[in-house]
C-alpha cells in the first residue's frame, strides 16, 4: 500500500519511551527526582533487575524528556520546565496543552460552576488582589470564598478583558457554588496540582499552572496596548524572564522591576554586587516583596492585627518566622541548578 | 525492548483492521473511502489535522473517562469532513499506538437481556440484522504487561492519585465479585459485600486528603460508578417493590478495563498469598477462562502479571490497587 501513512515519532522511539510518557501524563508535573524514579522504574521492568533510582543521571532523565517532547510536540502537547518559585527553586517539568485556555482544561473533570468560580478565583488572585501597591497573588480562605457567587450588577473588574468573558448571561445563569464546595474545589485543585496552598493558609498558583497558563494570563490580565515599560498585572523576573508571583520587588512602587528570591543571588553577582535597582537605580532593599509576603510581611501582620488589603477578610497569625526561613532556604540554594536548565 | 517487531506486530494488526479503509481504492463510489489515493499535498495536511484533533479529543475524554463517541467525534473533530470518519479513525489508532502506547477500543454493546422489555421491542424493531455496535471507544494501554506496572503509571492524579487509587481499587473490587458472582448481583447481595469491605455507609471520597469531605456516601460512588460505565444498576418493573427487583452488572468500562486477567490478579493477590497456587489456578481457570499463570520468565516477568503495589501498609480491604492494570488506562495483551 503506497500510501501507507506513518504517524510521526522521534527516531529509536521505543516502548520504555512511551511507558515514559504515560507515566509523566497520569503525574502531570516530574521533578528531577521523580524523573529518577520513574526511569528507573521503567528499566527495571525492562532489564529485569532492580534499578537504583539515584544511578539516573540527568542526562539519562533529560534524554527521556527529549524524547517525550518530541513525540507530543506534532500533536499541540508540549513539554515544559520551570523553576519553583518557592522549593529552593527547584526544576519542574510538566506535561501541558499547548493549544488550550487553562480553565478549559481543567473543565474536563469540573462542573461549569467550578469553572467559573476557577476564573472568578483567577480575576481575585490577579487582578483584585494585584494591584500597584500590594502584589499579592494569591487569596486566603476567607477571600476565596467570597468569590464563591458571582458578582451581581457590579461592572467588569478588568478593563482589558477578551470579549467572551463577563456576558450577562453567565452571571445570570451562575448562580455560584455553596462555601462548603468551595474549600471541597481548592482543596482538589491542590491535589491535582492547580495550587498551592501556603503555610499562612494563602493560595496561589503552582509552577504546573505557571507553566501551562503563562501566556493565557498575559493575555487575559496585561494589556498591551499601554507602552511597556508601565505597571502590568504579570511581570517577569529580570534574570530568569520568568513570571514572577512570588518574589521581590523594586522598592520605587512605580518601577516595574522584579526578582525571584531564587535568583537574586545570581543576579547581584552578574551585576557585581551592587545592589541597586537596574532600571530606576534605586537601592533594592529585598523588603518589598510580591506575593503573599505582600501581606504577612507587613508590621500590622505580624503583630497578628494583619488585614488583608482590600476587604480585611485575610487575618492570619504566625506564618511569618517559618516564611523567613524559606526565604533564607532559598537563597542558599538559589543557584543549585544551573545545569538542568535545559529540558 | 524489541521495537521492530513490535511495530510489525502492529502493523500487521493494523492492515487487518483497516482493510476496508486501504484495500479499497479502486472502488470510488465507496463512501467515505473515496479519496484515499489522494492522501498526498493538501489532502494529506487535512487529514493529519483531523487525526491530530482526534488524537487529543481521546485523550481528553479519557481524562474525564467520558466514553469517546462517534458523534462526538463526528461533531468535535470531523466537522464537514464526516465521511473522512474511518481514515481519520485509523490514522488516529496509529499515532495513538505509535506515540503514546495507546488505542482505542470499542465499548461492548449494552447487554441484551439487560434491556427492558419496551427497550428490547425498539430494539429489534430498528435494528437490521447488522452486528450491533455501541459506537463508543475508550483508550487503553497497549504497553508490554511487565511496563504497565504502579512504579511506572502511577493512579492519575486527575482530582487526587490517592482518591483515584481508592476508587479504582474499589470498584475492581466490585466488577470482580460481580463478575465472578455469574454477571449479576442482587442489590441486597452486593450491599452485603459493601458491608463487608467497611464501606456500606461510605467510601474515599476523589480526594482523601481534603479535611472538609474525606469521605463520600456509597450512593454518590455507586453512582459515578454507573455514569461513568463501570458498573450497570437494572432495576425489574415487574417485581418492583421486591428486593430482587435492583440488579448490580458490569458496566462497557468496566468490562474492558477490568477484564478477566484483571480480576484473576485480584483474587490472586487475595488468596494466593503471592505463591503459585495450582488449585486456585484450577478454579481461576473454571470460572474465567484465564489463561494459567506461566511460570516467572524473569523478575520483571514475575512481577507483572499481579501488579499489585508492593507496600501492603495501607491496603484496607476496600483500597486494594488494581492489579493487572495498575491503570484505568491498561488493558490485557
Amino acid at each position: 500500500m503506497e500510501d501507507e501513512w506513518e504517524p510521526p515519532v522521534p527516531a529509536g522511539y521505543n516502548d520504555a519511551n512511551r511507558a515514559f510518557l504515560q507515566g509523566f501524563m497520569a503525574r502531570g508535573t516530574l521533578t528531577f527526582p521523580q524523573g529518577q524514579k520513574l526511569v528507573a522504574a521503567i528499566l527495571a521492568a525492562a532489564n529485569g533487575e532492580p534499578v537504583d533510582p539515584e544511578s539516573i543521571s540527568q542526562d539519562a532523565f533529560a534524554n527521556f524528556v527529549r524524547t517525550a517532547r518530541e513525540a507530543v510536540e506534532p500533536l499541540d502537547y508540549d513539554i515544559r520546565s520551570s523553576r519553583d518559585q518557592l522549593r529552593n527553586g527547584e526544576r519542574v517539568w510538566a506535561f501541558i496543552n499547548a493549544h488550550s485556555d487553562p480553565p478549559t482544561q481543567m473543565a474536563t473533570t469540573h462542573t461549569a460552576e467550578e469553572v467559573a468560580y476557577i476564573k472568578r478565583l483567577m480575576d481575585l488572585m490577579f487582578d483584585e488582589y494585584n494591584t500597584v501597591r500590594m502584589e499579592v497573588m494569591a487569596v486566603d480562605e476567607g477571600q476565596a470564598l467570597k468569590a464563591s457567587r458571582p458578582k451581581k450588577g457590579r461592572e467588569s473588574q478588568h478593563p482589558n478583558d477578551q470579549d467572551e468573558e463577563d456576558q450577562p448571561s453567565t452571571t445570570t445563569s451562575d448562580r455560584g457554588l455553596k462555601h462548603s464546595e468551595v474549600l471541597s474545589l481548592l482543596s482538589s485543585l491542590v491535589a491535582e496540582g492547580w495550587l498551592e496552598k501556603s503555610r499562612a493558609g494563602f493560595y496561589s498558583l503552582s509552577p504546573r499552572s505557571l507553566i501551562e497558563m503563562w501566556s493565557w494570563l498575559v493575555a487575559t490580565y496585561n494589556d498591551d496596548s499601554e507602552s511597556a515599560k508601565d505597571w502590568q498585572r504579570i511581570k517577569f523576573c529580570e534574570s530568569c524572564k520568568e513570571i514572577v508571583t512570588h518574589g521581590q520587588r523594586c522598592s520605587e512602587m512605580d518601577c516595574t522591576v522584579r526578582l525571584h528570591d531564587i535568583c537574586q543571588d545570581r543576579y547581584w553577582r552578574t551585576r557585581r554586587g551592587e545592589k541597586k535597582c537596574p532600571k530606576c537605580e534605586t537601592e533594592w532593599t529585598g523588603d518589598h516583596f510580591v506575593g503573599e509576603r505582600a501581606i504577612t510581611a507587613r508590621k500590622g501582620y505580624q503583630r497578628g492585627r494583619g488585614r488583608a488589603i482590600g476587604n480585611g477578610s485575610g487575618s492570619r497569625n504566625g506564618g511569618r518566622s517559618d516564611l523567613e526561613e524559606t526565604v533564607a532556604a532559598q537563597q542558599e540554594a538559589a543557584d543549585e541548578d544551573e545545569d538542568m536548565e535545559e529540558a | 525492548m524489541m521495537p521492530p517487531t513490535q511495530r510489525q506486530r502492529r502493523q500487521a494488526v493494523e492492515s487487518d483492521e483497516d482493510e476496508d479503509v486501504h484495500q479499497r481504492p479502486d472502488s470510488p463510489a465507496d463512501d467515505g473511502n473515496s479519496d484515499v489515493d489522494h492522501m498526498h499535498g493538501v489532502e494529506r495536511d487535512e487529514t493529519s489535522q483531523l487525526i491530530k484533533k482526534l488524537v487529543r479529543y481521546a485523550l481528553a475524554c479519557e481524562y474525564s473517562r467520558t466514553p469517546i463517541r462517534r458523534d462526538g467525534i463526528k461533531e468535535r473533530v470531523l466537522g464537514i469532513h464526516g465521511r473522512e470518519f474511518k481514515k481519520v479513525y485509523a490514522g488516529a489508532q496509529k499515532q495513538l499506538r505509535a506515540s503514546f502506547g495507546m488505542e482505542m477500543v470499542e465499548l461492548p454493546t449494552k447487554d441484551r437481556n439487560l434491556l427492558t422489555v419496551e427497550q428490547k421491542r425498539k430494539a429489534t424493531k430498528s435494528q437490521s440484522q447488522k452486528e450491533p455496535t455501541s459506537n463508543s471507544y475508550m483508550l487503553v494501554s497497549v504497553l508490554p504487561e511487565y511496563l504497565r506496572v504502579p512504579d511506572i503509571i502511577a493512579p492519575s492524579k486527575v482530582q487526587s492519585p490517592d482518591g483515584e487509587a481508592a476508587y479504582i481499587g474499589i470498584y475492581t473490587m466490585l466488577i470482580a465479585i460481580i463478575t465472578l458472582s455469574g454477571g449479576e448481583l442482587s442489590d441486597p447481595r452486593l450491599r452485603r459485600y459493601l458491608t463487608r469491605l467497611n464501606a456500606a455507609e461510605n467510601m474515599p471520597s476523589s480526594n482523601p486528603n481534603n479535611e472538609n469531605a474525606p469521605s463520600e456516601k456509597t450512593e454518590l460512588v455507586l453512582q459515578r460508578m454507573i455514569k461513568q460505565g463501570y458498573l450497570v444498576r437494572v432495576a425489574d418493573n415487574k417485581n418492583a417493590g421486591d428486593d430482587d427487583a435492583i440488579t448490580w452488572h458490569v458496566g462497557p468500562r468496566g468490562k474492558m478495563e477490568v477484564d478477566n486477567e484483571a480480576i484473576a490478579a485480584v483474587v490472586r493477590e487475595i488468596y494466593g498469598g503471592g505463591q503459585q497456587n495450582e488449585d486456585l489456578e484450577r478454579k481461576l481457570q473454571a470460572s474465567l477462562k484465564v489463561k494459567e499463570r506461566k511460570p516467572p520468565r524473569s523478575a520483571a516477568a514475575n512481577r507483572a502479571p499481579a501488579t499489585v503495589q508492593e507496600d501492603e501498609e495501607d491496603s484496607e480491604e476496600d483500597e486494594e490497587p488494581e492489579p493487572g492494570r495498575s491503570t484505568r488506562r491498561g488493558r490485557h495483551g
